[in-house]
């Protein structure tokens, strides 16, 4: 899985437009630790490393049909962590035989005072969620299990509630466009997990 | 809003309102700008930088720049840093009698951003926001036939 030099990529206004490739799947409660211990087994070996962040997601209405998104994250329980704000791009529509799903991803860490920037901006946040699971690793492949929690009183993180009985298990590649390879590799390793998750390309817009 | 890049620190980017926050992010954060050009409209014809040379004088920084708007040349930028100390109130004497040692009567005085920092923290969004506001000043004047000095 090897990366062509950087200076072979496309490069476009002075910087290189990254892309995410994303599979999901998900697992019911009782099912999560036969899959951590399979993950445990095939991941890179590393300090188990759990997370729990929260996640505020900001829009933009102008003019266009379609307001622009941002997430900002941030870490409940690392002290001391920027603040993350990520750009998802609509979902190429790429061949069918592509595997996983493809977007163009902009990550920026950024100081503390984010949100009052970003309402400074314009943005409004539609909503907000505190996710908590574990992360792991596997060469460029980052797969992440973790649930998804509701929080009762805007701004009060400390009152929330699980959203559904299972985990979001999501494996997501960063690399720069044109890297077609990284999904067939993605693939491959969904084939391991099986029959534990059932990863796959969800197109967000047809849940919608 | 106001994008700003400063070779001391290359790897950030500020971005700051007047009188508003000021964000400290990654380089990233002008590809971020590039997908927002429907949304925002870049003034690149107001673009404006101060490009000189940096001296450090035992533990002072002294920065002198040449402030250009385009083509032209607007005025001549002086920074001045005491880099061991951080809370701005506790240096700012000594500060002002290094620099009246070589700038005489052009010694500014007290920036705005130290009146509302008292004893807390100095950090390098105060250093864009001076800039930002000696920008706009050097916006606003008259083109002059010879060079000003501010």
């Amino acid at each position: 899985m090897e990366a062509p030099p950087v200076t072979m990529m496309p490069v476009t206004g002075g910087t290189i437009n990254m892309m995410e490739y994303l599979l999901q799947g998900s697992v019911l409660d009782q099912s999560l630790e036969s899959l951590l211990h399979r993950l445990r087994g095939l991941c890179d070996n590393m300090e188990p490393e759990t997370f729990l962040d929260h996640e505020m997601v900001f829009l933009l209405k102008g003019q266009q049909a379609s307001p622009f998104v941002l997430r900002a994250r941030r870490s409940m329980d690392k002290t001391g962590m920027p603040w993350h704000l990520r750009y998802l791009g609509q979902p190429e529509i790429g061949d069918k035989n592509r595997h996983a799903l493809v977007r163009n991803c902009v990550d920026i860490a950024t100081s503390d005072n984010l949100t009052d920037f970003l309402v400074e901006m314009g943005f409004r946040m539609d909503h907000e969620f505190v996710a908590k699971g574990h992360v792991f690793r596997k060469g460029i492949m980052k797969i992440v299990v973790y649930k998804i929690f509701r929080i009762l009183m805007p701004g009060n993180t400390e009152s929330i509630e699980p959203l559904s009985l299972s985990y979001l298990v999501e494996l997501n590649v960063v690399a720069p466009a044109g890297q077609d390879v990284v999904s067939d590799d993605m693939r491959n390793f969904a084939e391991q997990l099986k029959p534990l998750v059932h990863l796959e390309k969800i197109d967000p817009k047809r849940l919608m | 809003m106001y994008v700003m890049h400063n070779s001391e620190y290359p790897l950030s980017c500020f971005a700051l309102f007047e009188n508003g926050p000021c964000l400290v992010a990654d380089a990233n954060f002008d590809t971020l700008m590039v997908k927002l050009k429907g949304f925002f409209q870049n003034a690149k014809a107001n673009k404006i930088e101060s490009r000189g040379t940096r001296y450090q004088y035992c533990d002072f920084l002294v920065k002198l720049g040449t402030v250009t708007m385009g083509p032209s040349a607007r005025g001549i930028s002086v920074e001045v840093e005491y880099c061991p100390c951080v809370i701005a109130n506790d240096c700012w004497n000594l500060l002002m009698e290094f620099m009246q040692s070589f700038m005489g009567s052009h010694t500014p005085g007290i920036p705005s951003v130290f009146g509302a920092k008292h004893d807390s923290v100095y950090s390098p969004g105060d250093t864009m926001v001076q800039y930002m506001e000696l920008f706009n000043k050097i916006r606003k004047q008259q083109q002059v036939p010879v060079a000003g000095i501010r």
